[in-house]
């Protein structure tokens, strides 16, 4: 009973992880192409584009991220504190980018003046790229096993940074990248602004040979630092969603390189997700790797059937209103009042 | 001099535990500021908003626009400084965490959810101005309250859990066993907590908001716009100062039995004992006098018990090393007394207004009531953030009040560490907050150069820019 519980909460746990990086990675993307932008006519277009696009929903995706860390400390106090003990520094600088990023993107709505915008959308360009940099790091800390239950058992550094640390990092980067492309490509037509579709489109197929790159590297290194966790990869729980990455990144940048406008963006939902979940689950029994089990991490079952409670009511209320959003803004009822 | 500068340098460098401490109180009282305006200033919007479109007032309709564009910066600052603290306690406090977590985060599971309804309605509210049917429009932005409430209701159940834990059951060794998850949301503290605090943060955004206009009185603005901006915001608020008083009251009352120390702090009664008197000001010192401050006999004693023979709990009843210390102890005095004297205040202007209201039938016309009402909105921050500072100073030493200490959940991160976090959020809190006041100045410059452009509707002649009626020339 307490087992099975425990099992979900694990497995919300993971599902919020996955919902962060797909919806907050696709607006950590749209910042990153916001930062590359440059200067001139197209990139203000590309800049308009993504602050539209962007402006009514960017809240309600971070709210994944608050959600997350919530489960993890109720449902898994024992993992949040390890967690927390051993790698503290890659939090403090995600944290660094998401109040730099929140902020100054509100700035930039409100700011007059092109200095001060600029300004802003600078500050904006480098947080997007710090914070699901620093975020994937420490789940790759994680995956690596060098964090130790109940508090550092490495030193803080050695725990924090190494290859497999470094090797999710960039292939976040190149995972919101590939999704924040895709999604401005709908945006742009949307809009029916053809220059931004093809120039977001371009973008895409960039970022998915980015991707496959940085996801072969980051497969290399997991062989090298923690077999374990590439063999139930290729052979346990993680496998169908790292053939279903593989499989759905090409397909994605292969219809957008041929404008093949249809699924594309449900298929990039699923590339990001599996890629999440392929870690994920390939990990399961285990939240620490050969350290701490779901069940060992787990909280008392009262605090389970909470959680279990204020998931549903989660499904209940915030689904519907998420819906509703998702339609006013696909729609174009929301509109920037700049 | 050097010799002491060194000392005082190692002693900051020995422990995370008084950078740990500084940056939670400045992380915390930085997001405070905010949370009035995410939690009640929808409501005051949306009552603008309703007047706007169910009163036909187009008036009212540009203030609800307006106040809603600052609404939404202020809610994206809000929102990430809140996502900090959810992350500082994984940061500075992760002991805290690891042992309670299951308990104490079942409030910030329920917050969790109303911040996502927030966030989307914010989402859909902001800009939804333009396309959305006005009604829909106001129906779908009434979510925003309710939401609100219950993220603040998340919120005080996690703190008053931390002031009065119950619900957990812990074997020899202090692990958590087992929780009862409705008891730990639902602690002794909760209902008086609860309504102090989201009248208290109603109040402020309400005397907040009215101060801007009451200073546009004073600078001799006089429109429809003025009246309704200062009168809505205001009128809301000075209805809630009295009734807060009485929530307060009970509140204090509440911690005498419920959290002893700090009802001894927040006095600075020394001894348990009858016959207490009230002080004013004044000071505790090591010894349990108290020096300076204003002394009513037996007040303190009527408080706690409506009679002068009522028992009121002394500091000295406790181990020294399970009660606030003798700073600590001032802290939280002269804090709950700033509070006290404020709140008072803005109950006797709430009811200076109520009697020209009555009386006159309109809004006042003194200078002094709007000099006053101008100082409300700051008035009513500090009695907030006093407040604040009464609970968790009070609560001192612990964490969770009488299961664990605050030093023995504090990080393992080197001093230097946190220190440098410390620094570097500061920096960034400070760039933020004056980045933020810049453009809303700025905004409220255009707005009135706006208002104007439409209150001098040009003339027939002598359009300055248009061209020069005849006239002109002949002169």
């Amino acid at each position: 009973m307490t087992a099975a519980l425990a099992n979900i909460s694990a497995l919300v746990l993971l599902m919020t992880v996955t919902a962060y990086s797909v919806a907050g990675g696709v607006d950590f993307g749209a910042g990153i192409w916001d930062l590359l932008a440059g200067r001139g006519k197209q990139a203000n277009e590309a800049r308009a584009l993504i602050d539209h696009a962007m402006a009514p929903v960017w809240e309600a995706n971070n709210v994944w991220l608050v959600f997350s860390i919530v489960v993890c400390w109720t449902g898994f106090p024992l993992l949040f504190q390890s967690v927390f003990a051993s790698l503290y520094p890659l939090f403090s600088l995600a944290l660094l980018g998401v109040i730099l990023r929140g902020v100054f993107f509100a700035f930039r709505h409100i700011a007059s003046g092109s200095r001060m915008e600029r300004a802003s959308s600078l500050v904006f360009g480098i947080s997007s790229v710090i914070t699901p940099f620093f975020f994937a790091a420490t789940l790759g800390a994680i995956a690596s096993g060098r964090v130790g239950v109940g508090g550092p058992t490495l030193s803080v550094w050695d725990a924090c940074v190494s290859p497999m640390s470094i090797s999710f990092g960039l292939v976040a980067l190149a995972a919101t990248a590939f999704s924040g492309a895709s999604f401005l490509v709908g945006d742009a037509r949307r809009y029916g602004i053809p220059e931004m579709v093809d120039y977001f489109r371009r973008r895409a197929v960039v970022a998915t040979f980015v991707l496959v790159a940085f996801g072969t590297l980051g497969l290399i290194t997991i062989g090298f630092e923690a077999p374990r966790l590439l063999s139930s990869m290729i052979g346990g729980l993680g496998t169908p969603f790292v053939l279903a990455t593989m499989v759905l990144t090409p397909a994605v940048g292969y219809l957008l390189w041929r404008r093949r406008f249809f699924w594309y963006r449900v298929l990039t939902v699923g590339a990001v997700s599996s890629l999440v979940l392929a870690w994920g689950l390939a990990q399961a029994p285990h939240v620490l790797p050969e350290t701490l089990t779901v069940s060992q991490a787990a909280a008392p079952v009262a605090t389970h059937i909470a959680l279990l409670v204020v998931t549903a009511a989660l499904v209940v209320l915030v689904a519907p209103a998420l819906g509703l959003l998702v339609y006013f803004d696909q729609r174009s009822a929301l509109e920037s009042t700049k | 001099m050097m010799r002491s500068v060194v000392r005082l340098a190692t002693l900051l460098a020995a422990d995370a535990l008084l950078p740990s401490r500084i940056q939670m109180a400045f992380t915390l009282a930085y997001h405070i500021l905010l949370v009035p305006f995410g939690v009640a200033l929808p409501f005051y919007t949306l009552l603008m908003e309703g007047i706007g479109v169910f009163r036909r007032d187009p008036i009212a309709l540009r203030i609800a626009r307006r106040w809603s564009v600052v609404m939404a910066v202020q809610f994206a600052v809000g929102a990430v400084t809140g996502t900090i603290l959810s992350f500082e306690f994984g940061i500075l406090w992760p002991k805290m965490l690891g042992r309670f977590g299951a308990a104490f985060g079942l409030g910030f599971a329920i917050e969790g959810i109303a911040f996502f309804l927030e966030a989307i309605f914010i989402g859909i509210y902001l800009y939804g101005w333009r396309r959305l049917p006005p009604r829909i429009h106001f129906v779908l932005g009434l979510v925003l309250i309710p939401a609100g409430l219950l993220g603040a209701f998340g919120v005080l159940s996690a703190n008053s859990w931390m002031n009065t834990p119950g619900g957990v059951t812990m074997d020899a060794s202090g692990q958590l066993i087992n929780v009862d998850a409705l008891a730990a949301l639902f602690t002794r503290a909760l209902p008086y907590e609860f309504w102090h605090f989201v009248i208290a943060i109603y109040l402020t955004a309400g005397f907040f908001v009215a101060s801007i206009y009451a200073v546009a009185w004073l600078r001799g603005r006089r429109d429809h716009y003025q009246r309704l901006a200062f009168a809505i915001p205001f009128t809301v608020a000075a209805l809630l100062a009295p009734v807060e008083v009485v929530v307060g009251d009970l509140s204090a009352r509440g911690l005498v039995t419920d959290q002893p120390t700090k009802f001894a702090a927040m006095e600075i009664n020394w001894k348990t004992q009858s016959h207490v008197p009230e002080i004013i000001g004044g000071l505790l010192t090591d010894s349990g006098k108290v020096v300076l401050g204003i002394v009513i006999p037996s007040v303190d004693s009527i408080l706690v018990g409506y009679s002068p023979d009522a028992v009121a709990p002394g500091l000295s009843s406790f181990a020294p090393d399970a009660r606030p210390t003798t700073i600590e102890a001032n802290i939280t005095h002269l804090a709950f007394d700033l509070m006290v004297g404020l709140g008072s205040a803005g109950a006797a202007l709430a009811a200076w207004y109520f009697f020209v209201l009555v009386r006159r039938r309109d809004l006042p016309q003194s200078r002094w009531f709007y000099r006053f009402a101008a100082l409300a909105g700051v008035g009513a921050y500090v009695a907030l953030e006093s407040g604040w500072v009464t609970t968790e100073v009070g609560r001192q030493p612990w964490i969770v009040y009488n299961a664990m200490r605050v030093s023995d959940a504090v990080t393992s991160a080197p001093a230097a560490y946190v220190w440098t976090m410390l620094t570097v959020l500061v920096v960034v809190y400070a760039v933020i907050g004056i980045t933020f006041v810049t453009l809303v100045l700025k905004l409220s410059a255009q707005w009135r150069r706006d208002d104007l452009a439409v209150l001098a509707e040009p003339p027939e002649e002598g359009v300055p820019y248009g061209p020069r009626p005849a006239t002109f020339e002949a002169k």
